[in-house]
């Protein structure tokens, strides 16, 4: 595939963008689309929430802007870099090194500590980590007094921030999270939002997550919506109120070409019926 | 239940190979051993049931020596003429038979076996029963006729017209081959020369009116059992043995029996280490999954199955794995026989594959093996299973716990370790050598069966130790492998067990064997005063002629000939010791330092006087001058004074117990026709060692049954014996070690698939394929080299104590095998490299993202 310069985004502003991106699995009749020719830009410096039912494609799109997972046709960037068509071994240190993972569980090595686990990805690249800037980040967590210990003698929200620890401890330049509050009560939840959002506003990273939850998504500077694999809808600047309307809209009647008239739903509720109404939101889904 | 058990049996049917596989290789060689063994007992029944006479008549064998004298018992040949007059004989036999001949060709190469089957000179006397026939050639015919038997002639290139030397005992004569003789049914292996009757027993006995045996054939109507009892009383049963025809094929056959025994022994060695090895392998397998199917045990427990039922569904999963394991077994049991019978007709034993035998009982032992093995394996792990609460369904199951404490293991571990030690304790202060072997034994097996409950404990502090260099020598991964290995002690405890046992083995054998090489070379260069000394390779008497010519060598001074003689004596204590005594000639003293507590080598070698072990005589409470009855082969006996008391170490050796010896007089006397077992030279002054050793070796050129040796070529000798039971104990590590690398590889593969979202994770994050791959193969290095260090610390301990008995024996020196013992460390470590190869494959090969979302 030809990647001529004139395409290459401007790496400054975007830290990842995909042109063209299909995923598609099994082949001939019954194949299906999971992603259906994408275009999507990730600015940088931003907090991205990606939303969708089930099915809608939200995680292969992760995973294939995240170099996880190969893609049937199309273009994926991370920063300057195309990542499609790149080796095995470059994908994996591209990982390493530009990319910070959080997952919705199991996000930890359980032989190591939590110390350990937050820099890893540098001690497997053999890279000293930058003792300030990891420090700030432990701070910032409140992970301190914890640093000693194991996976197994954390609660799942400390196991989380640790997670996000690690994500943002070698400074990548995107941090993908996979419904990273999707094993967590709501108050452990909103405290690992509450840190994305951190990491985005006063550490100047770049969040791209993955969630059906309204209320998660609530946090984030801007919404994407994925149904059937293609991007249908997005919000700038969302409250939880509106994101819930739009998906109610997806669920409801299908009106995908749908307005643009985001902020325009009602800003004024406060966080606890957002609350109440992501759940009723996640039953849905 | 049983649907559900059959369906989980086959949905983990690939966890279970590497278990199943281990089963294979016990029944294998418990199936294998029991076929070769029937196939040759029934072989070898069949042979000598045919080629037995309806009566034999033998001379009486009263004292059976386990060292070779060369001494022929034999019979008057008239004693044939008085036979044959008993009622109800058809006709009676003078046979001549020898195996203290040696036949060579004209290279100067014996024609004979080289695995240590007989050469036979025989006379030529063809009957209904013989199980040669003449194939080529003519039957012998007066002196310097002979022939040969066909495998013989195959093996050495011998045609007819070819002249081969025969050295027996009354001289060394030539023959020429005029015909060839071929085995009718299966050739034992041996080397046979037929000679014309007329001129055989002159030429191999010496006397014309000689004879080994007489063979007897009863007239019709007459029982085998009935003739005996006839020929007994007419001839007297006093000086002769009589049997039967069934009696001599069943003699025949265990006489044999001995060298095959030791294959059944050494095939049943294999497939215990093989079994034994192979229950730490399925107890892993069992736990393993169970560990893993905790939560889908705890559903079934949550929809009503009780524990019962539970554990009796992975029992009947582990009888399965047993059938399973079993049958392929059988099967390679049976590929395995076919392997040994075409080895031993290589080496020129004549067995045939297709008359193999598989008895009844080889199916019902594999099976026993198999399926007995797996179900005591399963046993532990099934009980957990069934202790599985229906809440595990619902929780969400962390299975990278550590499981229960310990603590039962520490008690029950140090407390059979503790006596274990006593017991190892006691043999090394034991001042006798029967205690201190029951000692040793006891300790033996109570320190491993102590180290296996405890290993598990032991896994924390050693391989803190083991792998405290690896995090600073591979960063993470290496950090990660350590504490991988660290996670599931028990688990690791049961992998490295099936490495620890094998070398444990090895180390305490290593140790010993190394400390007798030690011991004898101390003793060697203490007591061994002569030049040179001329001997077989395996200990076994030559010609009188090969001493006549030594004699005769150029540059000799002095020969000290040794003679072997089975003697039986009473002694003060009531007991009856039947052992071999030695021979020499009265210039002993310069040829060998022989220290004595009382007496001396004169008053020991005096007619009528003998030498004793100090210590075996202090045993049985013998002094010097007491006199004791000493009983000869044939009948002889003497009442013999002690004359010294020898304080050697080693006095009493294998087969030589209390070191009796006496001058070579008294075997001449008491047991004639015997022939020397060594002779020990000294040169002439004015004749250098080196000429002395070309004048010898160019006079025994023509008998390629002695070899020259000096010092240090005797030690190298003894060194050489000893050696042979050093394979045979590396040829079990090879076995033990095999499977413990089945272990290995079962135990990583098995925690891949446990760790599958871990190994997702981390690709995820960013580590290399080789990364993870090296991850892998440190965890089993790891456990390898765990295994190593706690068996060869054991096995140290073991042969420490092994020295410590054989001390009692007289071999002082303790020699530790430094050497074998890095190699070993080094060896495992490889071990473990080996046995990681596959498993880490199979997690470099992971698609990352199938594992994250793996359940």
């Amino acid at each position: 595939m030809s990647t001529p310069a004139a395409q290459a985004p401007a790496a400054d502003a975007i830290a990842a963008r995909a042109r063209g991106l299909t995923k598609a699995y099994g082949a001939g009749e019954t194949a299906v689309l999971a992603l259906d020719s994408v275009d999507v830009d990730i600015a940088r410096g931003r907090f991205t929430a990606v939303m969708g039912p089930s099915g809608s494609g939200k995680s292969t799109l992760m995973h294939c802007l995240a170099g996880l997972d190969d893609v049937s046709a199309g273009q994926v960037w991370l920063g300057g870099t195309e990542i499609t068509g790149l080796k095995e071994r470059e994908l994996t240190r591209l990982r390493r090194d530009r990319i910070g993972f959080m997952f919705q569980s199991f996000n930890l090595i359980p032989t190591l500590n939590a110390a350990e686990n937050i820099t890893l990805p540098m001690d497997i690249a053999g890279r000293r980590p930058d003792r300030k800037w990891v420090d700030q980040v432990i701070d910032t967590l409140g992970l301190r007094d914890r640093l000693g210990h194991r996976p197994a003698q954390l609660s799942g929200g400390q196991q989380q921030r640790v997670a996000c620890a690690r994500a943002l401890a070698s400074r990548p330049e995107l941090i993908f999270a996979d419904e990273p509050t999707g094993n967590l009560d709501s108050r452990a939840g909103l405290e690992v939002l509450g840190f994305l959002r951190e990491a985005v506003d006063r550490l100047g990273q770049t969040v791209v997550m993955v969630t059906h939850d309204p209320s998660a998504a609530g946090h984030s500077d801007l919404v994407l919506f994925l149904a059937d694999g293609r991007i249908v809808d997005r919000i700038e600047e969302p409250t939880a109120e509106a994101v819930l309307e739009r998906m109610r809209r997806f669920s409801g009647g299908g009106d995908e070409g749908g307005g643009r008239d985001e902020g325009a739903d009602g800003g004024s509720a406060g966080r606890g019926p957002a609350e109440r109404d992501s759940s009723s939101a996640s039953e849905e889904d | 239940m049983l649907k559900a058990t059959l369906r989980s049996f086959l949905a983990h049917k690939g966890r279970l190979l590497l278990s199943a596989l281990a089963i294979v290789l016990s029944v294998a060689f418990v199936a294998g051993s029991l076929i070769f063994s029937d196939t040759v007992t029934r072989t070898f029944d069949r042979l000598f049931a045919s080629t037995s006479a309806d009566v034999t008549v033998e001379p009486k064998q009263d004292l059976k020596s386990s060292v070779p004298t060369g001494a022929v018992g034999t019979v008057p040949a008239a004693l044939a003429d008085r036979v044959a007059q008993v009622d109800g004989v058809a006709g009676a036999h003078a046979d001549v038979s020898v195996q203290n001949i040696v036949v060579v060709d004209r290279h100067n190469e014996s024609v004979g076996s080289t695995t240590g089957a007989p050469t036979i000179a025989t006379d030529w006397y063809l009957t209904h029963r013989s199980a040669v026939r003449l194939t080529s050639g003519h039957v012998p015919r007066g002196a310097g006729q002979a022939l040969l038997d066909a495998d013989t002639a195959d093996r050495k290139q011998v045609r007819i017209g070819d002249t081969l030397t025969v050295q027996a005992q009354p001289g060394t004569f030539r023959v020429e081959i005029v015909g060839i003789a071929t085995f009718t049914t299966t050739n034992p292996g041996a080397a046979l020369v037929f000679l014309d009757p007329a001129v055989a027993a002159r030429e191999l006995l010496g006397s014309p009116g000689r004879a080994t045996s007489i063979s007897v054939d009863a007239a019709g109507g007459v029982t085998d059992a009935e003739l005996k009892g006839r020929i007994g009383a007419a001839i007297g049963t006093g000086t002769y043995d009589l049997k039967t025809a069934d009696e001599q094929a069943k003699s025949s056959a265990a006489d044999l029996g001995g060298f095959l025994d030791v294959i059944k022994y050494v095939m049943l060695g294999f497939a215990g280490i093989a079994t034994l090895v192979g229950v730490f392998l399925i107890v892993n397998t069992f736990s393993m999954l169970i560990a893993q199917r905790t939560r889908e045990l705890g559903l079934l427990r949550a929809l009503g199955a009780d524990r019962r039922q539970v554990r009796r569904s992975v029992l009947t999963e582990a009888v399965l794995l047993g059938l399973a394991g079993s049958t392929l077994g059988l099967g390679a049991g049976i590929g395995l026989a076919f392997g040994l019978i075409g080895l031993m007709s290589a080496i020129g034993m004549n067995l045939k594959a297709t008359e193999m035998v598989i008895g009844w009982g080889t199916p019902v032992a594999a099976y026993a093996v198999g399926v007995g093995v797996t179900f005591v394996a399963a046993y532990l792990p099934a009980r957990r299973a069934a202790a599985v609460s229906p809440m595990a369904a619902l929780a969400d199951a962390e299975i990278a716990g550590v499981g229960k404490p310990l603590r039962v293991r520490a008690v029950v571990g140090s407390a059979v370790g503790a006596l274990g030690a006593a017991a190892l304790a006691g043999c090394a202060a034991a001042t006798r050598t029967a205690g201190a072997a029951a000692l040793l034994g006891v300790g033996v097996v109570l320190t491993l069966i102590a180290t296996v409950i405890a290993g598990p404990l032991l896994v924390r502090p050693v391989i803190r130790v083991l792998g405290g260099a690896f995090p600073a020598l591979f960063g993470p991964v290496g950090r990660m492998s350590q504490r991988n290995a660290l996670r599931n002690p028990r688990r690791t405890g049961a992998t490295a067990a099936a490495l620890m046992v094998g070398l444990a083995l090895v180390g305490g054998m290593s140790v010993a064997s190394a400390s007798m090489s030690a011991s004898f070379d101390q003793q060697i260069d203490k007591t061994l005063g002569a030049d040179f000394v001329i001997q077989n390779g395996s200990f076994l008497p030559f010609t009188e002629e090969v001493t006549e010519r030594v004699r005769g060598t150029e540059g000799v001074g002095l020969v000290v000939r040794q003679r072997f003689a089975p003697v039986a004596v009473r002694l003060p204590d009531g007991k009856r010791v039947t052992t071999t005594a030695a021979g020499y000639d009265p210039q002993v003293d310069q040829v060998a330092h022989v220290a004595y507590k009382g007496g001396d080598t004169a008053a020991a070698l005096a007619a009528g006087s003998l030498g004793m072990d100090a210590r075996f005589a202090e045993d049985h409470r013998v002094r010097l001058g007491t006199v004791l009855p000493v009983e000869f082969p044939g009948g002889r006996t003497a009442d013999m004074k002690v004359g010294a008391l020898s304080d050697q170490d080693g006095g009493s050796g294998f087969g030589t117990q209390g070191g009796l010896f006496f001058g070579i007089a008294t075997v001449q006397k008491y047991v004639p026709g015997g022939q020397d077992s060594a002779l020990y030279v000294n040169r002439t002054a004015g004749t250098s060692a080196d000429r002395l050793r070309a004048n010898l070796e160019r006079t025994l050129a023509p008998f390629p049954q002695v070899q020259v040796r000096d010092q240090a070529d005797y030690k190298k000798l003894v060194h050489d014996q000893i050696s042979v039971l050093l394979y045979l104990v590396y040829a079990l590590l090879g076995l033990a070690i095999v499977i413990a690398v089945l272990g290995v590889v079962n135990t990583l593969a098995l925690s891949v698939v446990e760790r599958t979202r871990e190994i997702g994770l981390l690709r995820a994050i960013g580590l290399a394929r080789r990364q993870l791959r090296r991850m892998i193969r440190l965890e089993s290095v790891v456990i390898a080299v765990f295994g190593a260090v706690l068996g060869l610390a054991l096995g140290l301990v073991w042969g420490v104590c092994t020295q410590r008995v054989l001390a009692l024996q007289g071999m002082k020196a303790l020699a530790v095998p430094w050497g074998t013992i890095v190699a070993v460390v080094i060896g495992s470590a490889v071990v473990g490299i080996v046995a990681a190869l596959l498993p880490a494959l199979r997690a470099s090969r992971m698609n990352v993202l199938a594992a994250i979302a793996h359940e």
